[in-house]
This record gives C-alpha cells, sequence and structure tokens, in this order.
C-alpha cells in the first residue's frame, strides 16, 4: 500500500472519529440529528473506494480496541465489542467495502450529476443499510437469544434514519467527487 | 483524547495482556453454552467484583457503563416481550457480565500493551503481503494527530457558514471538511516518505 492511501485511510478514520464527537447536526425539513458515525461509514466507501474505507473502518476498530472511546456518546474499549449491538459495529467493515466497491463500479465520470448521486445513493443503500443490518442483525438475534425475525423488527427502527445518512452520503460522494476526486473509477 | 486505562496494580493490572484478552474470548464463548440462570448470577457477581477490583470510584464506573448497560437493558426488555421471562433474564446477566469483565480489561491495559498485541497479531499477516505490522502503529498516530484538527476546521467552517446567513446542513458541512481534510494527504505522505519512516517502502 502507498503511503498516500494509508495517509487517505487514516485521516478518514480521524473524520469518522471526529463526527463522533461532534454536536449533532440537524436536517432542515425533519428534525433528526445526524450523530451516528454510520454516516462516516457511508461516506468513507462512496470517498474513498472499496480497499481504502475498509482500512479506515479497520483503523477505528483498532482505536476501539486499545481503549480509546472514539465511538459516539464516549463508547470504546473492548465493552463496545462485546454489547448486544456489536454486529453492528462489526458490520462495519463490510459496509464500508462493499459501498466502496459498488461505488466504484456504478459511478463514471461521464456520466451526469443527477446519475453519479443516485449511484452513490444506492452504493450506500446497499453497503450501509443492506449489508450492516444483515451483521447487526445475526449477531442481535445470536447475544441477545431472539429469533432473526424479532431481531430484524427491534432493528426497523433505525432505517428511516439510515436511508437519510445514505442520502447524505451521496450527495457529499458526488460534491467531493466533482471537487477532489479520489475514487478510481474502472473505466 | 483520555484513554480508558486507570492507573493501579491491581492483580488484573499484573496480568498479562494476552491472558487477559484470551480470558475475555473464553468468557465471551463460555457465557453462550449454557442458560443455568444461579450460575450465571454467580460469573456476574463475580466480573462486578473484578471490576471493582480495578480502583474506579462507583460515581466514574457509573459514567463509563451507562450507555452500554442502558443498551443491554433495552435488548433484555425486548426479549421480555418475545421470549419467556428466564431467556430475557439469562440474556441480561450473561450481556451484563460480559461487558463487565471487557470494562475490566480495557481499564487495566495500556494503549501501549495493546499496542503491542495487536502489532504482534499482525506480524504473521504481514507474510500474506496485506499488511504491514508497524503501519497500524502508524496510522492510529496520524488518528490521533488530526482529529483536534477536524474539530477546528468544523468549527470554522460552521462559523463560516454563520457568518454568510447560511442554515449548518449535513451536505454542505462535510463536503469542504472532507475535501479540506483529504487534501492534506499528499504532503503528510510526503513528510512521512521523507523521514523513512516506513522504511519497507522503497
Amino acid at each position: 500500500m502507498s503511503t498516500r492511501d494509508l495517509v487517505l485511510a487514516a485521516l478518514f478514520a480521524a473524520i469518522i472519529v471526529a463526527l463522533g464527537l461532534l454536536p449533532p447536526i440537524y436536517l432542515g425539513f425533519i428534525p433528526v440529528p445526524i450523530t451516528a458515525q454510520s454516516l462516516g461509514v457511508m461516506m468513507a466507501g462512496v470517498v474513498l473506494g472499496a480497499r481504502r474505507a475498509t482500512i479506515a473502518v479497520l483503523i477505528v476498530l483498532v482505536l476501539v480496541a486499545i481503549g480509546l472511546p472514539v465511538l459516539s456518546g464516549g463508547r470504546g474499549g473492548f465493552a463496545a465489542f462485546v454489547a448486544p449491538t456489536s454486529g453492528f459495529l462489526f458490520g462495519w467493515v463490510f459496509a464500508a467495502f462493499v459501498t466502496g466497491f459498488l461505488s466504484e463500479r456504478l459511478v463514471h465520470g461521464n456520466q451526469s450529476g443527477l446519475v453519479q448521486t443516485v449511484s452513490f445513493f444506492l452504493a450506500a443503500m446497499i453497503g450501509g443499510i443492506v449489508v450492516l443490518y444483515a451483521f447487526g442483525i445475526a449477531y442481535l438475534a445470536l447475544a441477545a437469544n431472539i429469533g432473526l425475525k424479532q431481531a430484524f423488527v427491534g432493528s426497523m427502527a433505525f432505517i428511516p434514519g439510515d436511508v437519510i445518512k445514505a442520502f447524505v452520503a451521496a450527495l457529499v460522494g458526488r460534491a467531493v467527487m466533482a471537487g477532489y476526486p479520489l475514487l478510481r473509477i474502472r473505466a | 483524547m483520555q484513554s480508558l486505562y486507570v492507573e493501579g496494580n491491581s492483580a488484573l493490572h499484573r496480568l498479562s495482556p494476552r491472558a487477559k484478552i484470551f480470558s475475555l474470548f473464553l468468557l465471551g464463548f463460555v457465557l453462550f453454552l449454557g442458560d443455568n440462570l444461579p450460575l450465571l448470577a454467580i460469573v456476574t457477581l463475580l466480573t462486578a467484583l473484578i471490576y471493582r477490583s480495578i480502583g474506579l470510584s462507583l460515581k466514574e464506573s457509573a459514567v463509563r457503563l451507562r450507555p452500554l448497560l442502558l443498551t443491554i437493558v433495552i435488548v433484555a426488555l425486548f426479549t421480555l416481550i418475545v421470549s419467556p421471562w428466564h431467556v430475557a433474564l439469562a440474556t441480561l446477566l450473561r450481556l451484563t457480565a460480559l461487558m463487565l469483565f471487557a470494562a475490566a480489561v480495557t481499564a487495566t491495559t495500556t494503549i501501549t500493551q495493546f499496542m503491542d498485541e495487536i502489532t504482534a497479531l499482525a506480524r504473521p499477516l504481514e507474510r500474506t503481503g496485506w499488511v504491514k505490522a508497524d503501519d497500524i502503529g502508524l496510522a492510529v498516530g496520524l488518528v490521533l494527530r488530526f482529529v483536534p484538527e477536524i474539530i477546528a476546521r468544523y468549527h470554522a467552517i460552521s462559523e463560516a457558514h454563520a457568518a454568510r446567513g447560511l442554515k449548518v446542513r449535513p451536505a454542505t458541512i462535510l463536503t469542504p471538511l472532507i475535501i479540506l481534510t483529504l487534501r492534506d494527504a499528499d504532503n503528510i505522505a510526503a513528510a512521512i516518505d521523507a523521514r523513512g519512516i516506513r522504511r519497507h517502502v522503497s
């Protein structure tokens, strides 16, 4: 890995950590606070692509493991890995990878801005919601000793917020690509 | 950023980090084997005693454990709705015991000890070419160095919004934040290579 890729991944990990420390941003039309760092995970995918986004998330998980309170609400340490909702934390790795992988393949330089935004949105939805919830729900069902169906129903409440986050990630992904392109696009 | 490590000299402090991490994995496995409520209660009590032994005040312990305990209680209540009471109670005890021991391991192990373990774990993977063990420490250092800078930049951008009478919206604040932050990457990478910090890279 080039030093530049390592630095880009580390800087994005720092952005994800900072997102957990910053005050929540409220969306204009719906009073939903954008606190969760899962937005940072989606943005890592759409901005950096699969490989560097996965490394960025792994760096965040290393910071959690060594006992730094880098997760939102000052959570951190091994306790964050053994909570019933930890599947959503481990799932970040795969969410970042899939979001990045799809972004690299769906988005092309010669598409219109709208098509690019929609493609980023799809990538963030599939990676940041479908893949992430698959891990989160499976782990929750196992840890809480409840059925997959119940775990699924219990997690539904968070989906609307995450759809909004995927939308924000798509807007940011498109804007960063226009302003400072980093995504390696397959021709 | 303050680490969750707690200064002290308890038995757990003196135990090797590897033994502690291994015990945590073992506990995580063993706790999910059975459903015996009295046994689970004893284990939970034991982990609570271990957590008390590291020398944190009750107040500080409450501050640290509250967010995760809240999640566990919510999950246990949800389990109570969909399952019989003894399943919910087993879930509550199991998750609480695991959380307490994990928090105790984190509180008694320094960042340096953890980094040494992670580097040692990554060392055999070097042969696959996926990871360079020393890069992990470098990346962690970079993050700690740049988090305060990113937060300062965030405040500067929101002040720029305020000065122009604009509302702070996620897309308008995150885009400049990401571009400004990542634009530094070339200079930082050049500085790292100029100092020969990653010797293994040609």
